[in-house]
């Protein structure tokens, strides 16, 4: 679960640090997989997984590009056949820019306004799960620690499931929990929310000989409830729903939001509670002349701040050999802008000012659709009665390259429209069975 | 709202969706049916640890949320 109305998606920023921690956390959990396997009975069905991988995300623009890579490695053990215990590390680590202040198009300062600062940080993030099965039922539970000089997240989640009808039904219930701190300005309990300045870095950011910023809670529950169905030998179907309820700071602390044609701005300020309601379909068939399978899916999403989004995603994934598959993914989102959305607060209505007492620089909350185009490469190998040059059971290795474009209708920086609209998403994957 | 709130609020469309499987029981594949069902290009998330990066990227750019996993922590919001 990761809220999504970006506290993050900052100006001006350059963070550095330690994230001990959570590189603490997830080298204990993957350590707490490897004993797993160590103690367990020889003989016993056991089997280990080792996942490595990088995913690489990159925005370019004029002023805010973003890169960032996303490196992870998880070992998951099956000491028994009941058991399936896994840890993992991963990290997120960020360079670029970012815009400070959002103005519209009929602030005086025009784009000057708008200024663009590097950003630099390395989230650190353990996490770990226990499964038992014992029959046709699962039981699973799992916690992640994150680390970044400005934000932590300690989540839980738990998930059970169980099939039913010879299998044919598949029910599973699952809920997780996190409770977040970010960092803020120490603002003074009585400061008009039109007076607070935002967070100009992170230094002093969970110091708590700092008097200059505050810890503040975002607490977040999300459930879900799937029901995934067999109807025929070559025909799978599947209904999720999901809600979450988040409370806390929900904007982004470094970003400002021009409020008076004179130039006054002040920090992004949004509601402190949000809930969250989404159902997805989902549908696979397999088409045997094609060797491969077709999947459709549509999501519908509302929540409390009165977004409103519709997505639809196609994929076609097909045998090129027997050990090589390739897949294709389009994706199409829409979404409509929140209650108190507007690109311009300095102006009057009907089109610009203030909507109520909150205001927003974030383009996640305003209407926009966008585009996914991808494919990836997956080789899959297996041993026959031999180990794969004496070593593995299994390897599988995977490439993938998918391309976003985003077309916003009504944000803009200054009444330009950003030139951060396309973005590459790559990633390399190597798994390996022991 | 608070989590018990919005339970009642909603519980008879937790309901429904309880039920509504029991619908399914006259449907089955039976296990020496599965095979093409069990193949990786039958399974929604190929890859659930790839899907949630991906996902990852989408809900900080996107307002929406959920349909897919209610796993993993908070932030990392670039």
């Amino acid at each position: 679960m990761r809220p999504s109305p970006d506290p993050r998606r900052a100006a001006g920023i350059r963070r550095s640090g330690n994230n001990l921690s959570a590189i603490r956390s997830g080298f204990l959990a993957l350590t707490f997989a490897a004993a797993a396997l160590l103690y367990a009975p020889v003989a016993s069905g056991q089997a280990v997984e080792l996942d490595s991988r990088v995913t690489f995300f990159h925005e370019p623009a004029k002023g805010s590009t973003m890169t960032v890579f996303t490196p992870s490695t998880d070992l998951t053990a099956r000491p028994w056949n009941f058991l399936t215990v896994t840890g993992g590390w991963e990290a997120d680590i960020v360079s670029g820019a970012s815009e400070r202040v959002k103005t519209g198009p009929l602030s005086r300062a025009g784009p000057d306004a708008i200024t663009g600062a590097s950003i630099k940080d390395v989230r650190h993030i353990g996490r770990g799960s226990v499964t038992v099965r014992r029959d046709a039922s699962e039981l699973r539970a799992g916690g992640s620690v994150s680390v970044e000089n400005d934000y932590k997240s300690n989540s839980f989640n738990a998930s059970a499931r169980t099939d039913l009808f010879q299998h044919s039904t598949q029910l599973e219930i699952a809920y997780a929990r996190n409770w977040d701190t970010v960092c803020d300005l120490a603002h003074a309990a009585n400061t008009d929310a039109t007076l607070r300045q935002p967070l100009d870095n992170s230094t002093g950011c969970f110091q708590p000989s700092s008097t200059t910023r505050s810890e503040v809670p975002i607490r977040t529950d999300a459930f879900q409830l799937t029901w995934s169905q067999a109807w025929t030998p070559v025909l799978t179907t599947q209904l999720v729903y999901t809600g979450q309820l988040q409370s806390g700071l929900l904007s982004d602390p470094y970003r400002a939001v021009s409020l008076s044609p004179g130039g006054q701005y002040a920090q992004e300020h949004h509601p402190e509670n949000r809930a969250r309601q989404a159902v997805a379909v989902r549908g696979a068939y397999y088409v045997r002349p094609l060797k491969g399978a077709v999947r459709a899916g549509v999501r519908g999403y509302r929540d409390t701040w009165h977004i409103w989004s519709g997505t639809v995603e196609l994929e076609a994934e097909k045998y090129l050999f027997p050990w090589l598959r390739l897949r294709a993914t389009g994706r199409y989102y829409r979404q409509s802008e929140a209650l108190f959305w507007s690109d311009d607060y300095t102006g009057g209505e009907p089109q610009y000012g203030p909507r109520g007492q909150y205001w927003s620089g974030d383009r996640e909350l305003s209407p926009f659709s966008s585009y996914l185009a991808g494919a990836r490469l997956i080789g899959t190998w297996s041993a026959g009665e031999r180990r794969i040059i004496g070593i593995f059971e299994g390897l599988q290795g995977g490439v993938g390259l998918d391309v976003l474009f985003y077309s916003y209708s009504d944000f803009t920086l200054g009444g330009r429209a950003p030139s951060d609209t396309t973005a590459y998403i790559g990633s390399l994957s190597f798994t390996a069975l022991f | 709202m608070s989590i018990f709130e919005f339970a009642r609020r909603y519980a008879a469309l937790f309901l429904g969706a309880a039920l509504a499987p029991l619908a399914a029981g006259c449907v089955t594949v039976r296990p020496e049916q599965r095979a093409i069902l069990a193949d990786p290009v039958m399974q929604f998330q190929g890859d659930p640890r790839e899907a949630a990066q991906r996902q990852h990227v989408l809900e900080n750019r996107e307002g929406s949320f959920g349909g897919s996993s209610v796993q993993g922590g908070g932030c990392g919001c670039n």
